[in-house]
């Protein structure tokens, strides 16, 4: 009904293989990009700061574990550590007085090494084994954050983040940080989008798929785990280093614990493993989701449709929860990112079944 | 227009067309187009996926280059160069390069028979060849060996299988442009030469009429022809400037040389070629041309096609189909009728383009589409309304290769289901006294290729006798009913035109094919082909098991199906002319075993013969029959099969 083909027809390979090759598809991504750059002219600064600028971030997260994850096909459950790291040593760079662009790249090679490190296991293990070396990570990291007064300033410690610029714009002020998640947003989304349709990108769905069998069609399997760790990790500690600096602005070492790695692994199971959209969708679920339901119990409290203790009444929402993402992932075990590319095709074949030509 | 005079001699062709211009022909269009049009797309063909683009002055090139290289090889005027392949750029740049020689291409169908290209080189005296591939080649190779040895040399287009190792008197078409273009660059004044040598009386090309019976015949149409009948179409709103066209159908036909080579060039379309013959409902989305011509044939097995993928959808798009399809075809009966739609159905129409008519017309490439046509047959009532109910202006024209297939088109105010519409401007039509079709024009041709005889026959005191039955309204449309020499009695005396007949029959989806038998014969009976892909689909629905097309045809309920069908083509046929028994056959008509053209008609002789002991069984009143089929495989070879067919009775109606 919407995606109208007649008369799409391409002269050269290039744009046939554009990212949005469907024109509805296009000028949907535009709508959802106008929406999101004029976001700040319509939504109040609660919902800017509270909800949307949360989601971006933590989408950019989620994209940067699906590439290791959904892609690469690594699992990983040490994902906070290596936000953790990031945000760290963009506080620490920054307060060194480095600027807080090359703070963020810094930010984002520290993270990638020492990803790398523990990535190197993957050479050697896989599945159950790398989840558990992967959550070694997450405790080492975490104990040497909160043990070593030098990087966290003391075990209860709380590091605020210097006041700074970025790109000649002071990081002040709800509308700023708001834009620059929305950028670094949009730069992993097209980043991610990218490496899918690259030969990188069909090596890592190569070793995905079989690593040895990738091996012997000539993909090197210790280049390609190294580099799918190395990515990621790189994109997961800047991503951590914008969650310090334009969301919390200030660091503790409980920000980036253990069922903070859980609830990314969730972001990207939830919406989809190696799905870009899935990675917005699970954010939004995992976020926002909690919020709603409160919202929701809170309101049907207040107008007497439940009658039960204060107690369980807020616990509710998190049964609610529970079973949400049981029922989603029995529903459609690829996501919702699934769910959402099966709309599309119903409407893309739209009013048959499946294409006619 | 002047009248013309009695036929004149050869050598004189000014006196015949005298307001033709000699400078006036398509070689000169296409160097307008090059000049003032450069950089416009002149053809699209899809190759590997993504579109390769000619610009005007790419065809100029590549057609003068061409035309040079073959003038080396020792082509000259009025020599005839076979044309044999699918349609591709390089096929129709061949065309205009032998054109602008003053050769002329004479294109044969791709799946011609060894024989029949034989038999059409010896008429022709064709020395020189154009193919597609190797395919071609191989079989021109063949006809070489097997005695045709004045085929002096092979063009090919796709050097897939050929290249390096070409057998002798094989070149490449890239070869000879190259060869051509050195020519044009030690000869700078060659390219001019050229240009100026066709004239409007010379032929452009050497098409031939269908042959339903005998054998073919050469019709030789001149750029006078071509040019006239394309203009007076355009005269008449038929096409616009710049149309975005398909060439998808054979190059033999005389169609698709008016659409794709005369038309583009007078009126600067952008010709489009899919991949292969199997993707070209795939690219026809790709490209959504704005100009779409096809058989009635082919418009029902797209309505079949609409309705089988409505089935299968799922319930909301059913639903919906259903709500808005049924109320748009009784909104197009009535508006035909002459009676506009209320403001709520105005609404309701513009909903359902939304919802269904619009996706519909997307999915099928059609979205573009302006000017919808088709012609050739009757096309069915049903599949007519439908398309148009859609949204899609369909009309239908009427016209022969003799006269460039633009005689007559329906008006798009008065479209009325049984009329083919109003001569287009500058064609004046008659109706002689035996009620046979004549025509004059300057798009008629000038006579048959070598067949005297056949010409005065066909053209006398300059109107050309078409050999269609028909009669002309009062407000001056043409009804056409059938064939002239297809009018047949039955024993007792009764009038009837078979494909009349057939036609209704045919507009059922599950009849593909059907012959009506009954001449000098006590009743009217059918031969059956079932339509195998609607038919299947309704076995499947209807949970009848099946292994092939002969077991599916033998079975009882698609026995039922098809009487179902008949009654209901018998409710509107006379007492003595309704249909009293059929036979579905175990397989469909041929164009390999010679039952039916290249084209879909049938040969009734061929048929008559080949199932002598089915038509037998049928009048002898018996129940069923065996039946030894000859089968010819494709190697040439030919095996018996034997098939066990039923015979059924259809019940006078009125007696169900």
């Amino acid at each position: 009904m919407f995606y109208r083909l007649s008369g799409v027809h391409h002269t050269r390979y290039e744009t046939a293989r554009r990212i949005w090759p469907v024109p509805a598809d296009r000028r949907m991504v535009y709508l959802v990009l106008a929406l999101a750059v004029a976001a700040p002219l319509y939504m109040s600064d609660l919902y800017l700061t509270s909800y949307m600028l949360p989601w971006l971030i933590w989408s950019a997260a989620a994209l940067s574990l699906t590439l290791l994850m959904g892609i690469a096909g690594q699992l990983h459950f040490g994902f906070a550590a290596v936000m953790a790291i990031g945000a760290y040593t963009s506080i620490h760079l920054t307060r060194a007085g480095v600027p807080l662009e090359l703070a963020l790249i810094g930010a984002g090679l520290v993270a990638a090494g020492i990803g790398c490190i523990f990535g190197a296991a993957a050479l050697r293990v896989k599945g159950l084994y790398l989840v558990m070396a992967t959550l070694a990570m997450q405790y080492l990291v975490d104990w040497t954050i909160i043990n070593v007064p030098a990087i966290s300033g003391g075990a209860q410690a709380t590091l605020s983040t210097p006041s700074v610029t970025f790109l000649f714009v002071p990081l002040r002020g709800d509308t700023a940080l708001y834009y620059g998640a929305l950028l670094w947003a949009v730069i992993v989304t097209m980043l991610v989008l990218n490496i899918k349709r690259t030969s990188f990108g069909r090596a890592l769905v190569a070793i995905r798929d079989k690593d040895f069998a990738a091996a012997v069609i000539g993909v090197n399997p210790f280049k390609y785990k190294l580099l799918a760790f190395f990515t990621s990790s790189f994109l997961g500690g800047v991503s951590g280093a914008v969650l310090a600096f334009c969301y919390y602005q200030a660091v503790t070492p409980e920000q980036f614990g253990f069922n903070v790695s859980i609830q990314l692994v969730a972001m990207v199971l939830v919406g989809g493993l190696g799905s870009v959209i899935g990675a917005y969708l699970g954010a939004g679920f995992v976020l926002l989701m909690p919020i709603v339901l409160t919202n929701v119990v809170a309101y049907m409290a207040i107008a007497g449709w439940l009658s039960v203790s204060s107690n369980l009444l807020a616990h509710i929402p998190l049964m609610v929860y529970g079973g949400l993402i049981v029922g989603f992932i029995l529903f459609e075990p690829l996501g919702l990112a699934k769910i959402y590319d099966n709309v599309r095709k119903y409407f893309l074949v739209w009013p048959f079944r499946h294409t006619q030509s | 227009m002047q009248p013309e005079e009695e036929p004149m001699p050869d050598g004189q062709p000014v006196a015949r067309h005298p307001d033709w211009k000699t400078a006036d022909n398509l070689v000169n269009l296409l160097r307008h187009n090059a000049e003032n049009h450069g950089d416009g797309i002149a053809m699209r063909e899809r190759e590997r996926g993504i579109w390769q683009e000619y610009t005007w002055r790419d065809y100029l090139d590549r057609v003068l280059c061409f035309a040079a290289g073959l003038e080396e090889l020792g082509v000259g005027a009025e020599d005839n160069i076979l044309v044999l392949g699918d349609n591709r750029p390089t096929l129709y740049f061949g065309m205009l390069g032998a054109i602008v020689l003053r050769a002329v291409p004479s294109p044969a169908y791709p799946d011609t028979t060894p024989e029949e290209i034989t038999g059409q080189m010896q008429r022709e005296d064709i020395r020189f060849a154009l193919a597609e591939d190797q395919e071609q080649v191989d079989k021109l190779l063949a006809i070489r060996e097997d005695g045709h040895e004045t085929l002096e040399r092979i063009i090919y287009d796709d050097p897939r299988g050929l290249t390096g190792k070409e057998p002798p008197g094989v070149v490449a078409f890239t070869d000879l442009v190259e060869r051509g273009r050195q020519r044009l660059d030690e000869q700078p004044d060659l390219s001019q030469d050229l240009l100026s040598r066709a004239t409007i009386h010379d032929i452009a090309v050497l098409l031939h009429s269908s042959g339903t019976t005998g054998a073919p015949k050469g019709v030789p149409l001149k750029h006078g022809h071509i040019l006239s009948g394309v203009r007076n179409a355009a005269a008449a709103g038929y096409f616009r400037e710049g149309e975005i066209h398909m060439a998808y159908l054979p190059m033999a036909w005389v169609g698709d040389f008016i659409f794709s080579v005369g038309a583009a060039l007078v009126l600067r379309f952008s010709v489009n070629i899919p991949e292969r013959q199997e993707t070209a409902l795939h690219d026809l989305r790709e490209i959504a041309p704005t100009l779409y011509f096809s058989s009635p044939r082919a418009w029902s097995n797209m309505l079949t096609r609409i309705q089988v993928g409505i089935d299968e959808a799922t319930g909301l798009k059913r639903w919906l189909y259903h709500r808005f399809m049924p109320f748009a075809v009784e909104l197009e009966r009535r508006r035909l009728e002459g009676r506009q739609p209320g403001t709520g159905e105005r609404f309701w129409r513009a909903l359902g383009e939304i919802l269904v008519y619009g996706p519909i017309k997307d999915q099928l490439g059609l979205a573009r589409v302006q000017r919808p046509y088709t012609a050739g047959e009757a096309i069915g009532e049903d599949v007519f309304l439908f398309f148009r109910a859609l949204g899609l202006n369909l009309r239908q024209f009427y016209g022969q290769t003799e006269n460039c297939a633009l005689a007559a088109a329906q008006d798009p105010d008065s479209i009325k289901l049984h009329t083919v519409g109003k001569p287009f401007p500058g064609v004046e039509i008659r109706i002689s006294e035996d009620g046979e079709i004549l025509m004059r024009a300057d798009n008629v041709f000038d006579g048959y290729y070598r067949k005297p005889e056949a010409t005065a026959e066909t053209l006398r005191d300059g109107w050309l006798h078409t050999g269609d039955a028909g009669y002309m309204e009062d407000d001056g449309q043409i009804v056409v009913l059938g064939r002239v020499s297809e009018v047949v009695y039955t024993a007792s005396g009764e009038r009837f035109i078979p494909t009349y007949v057939e036609n209704r029959l045919k507009f059922s989806q599950y009849i593909k094919d059907v012959c009506i038998l009954g001449q000098d014969r006590d009743f009217l009976a059918a031969l059956v082909a079932i339509d195998i892909s609607a038919v299947g689909h309704w076995a499947e629905e209807n949970g009848v098991p099946y292994t092939s097309f002969a077991d599916l045809s033998q079975k009882t309920p698609v026995y039922e199906l098809i009487r179902g069908v008949m009654d209901h083509v018998n409710a509107v046929l006379p007492e003595g002319l309704r249909i009293r028994r059929f036979v579905n056959l175990h397989k469909e008509f041929d164009p390999d075993d010679g039952e039916v053209t290249r084209t879909r008609k049938l040969r009734r002789n061929v048929i008559d013969a080949n199932y002598r002991p089915i038509i037998d069984a049928i009048y002898e009143g018996r129940d069923s029959v065996d039946y030894e089929a000859q089968i010819t495989y494709e190697t040439g070879e030919s095996g018996v099969l034997r098939r066990h067919l039923a015979v059924a009775d259809v019940a006078p109606s009125g007696e169900k």
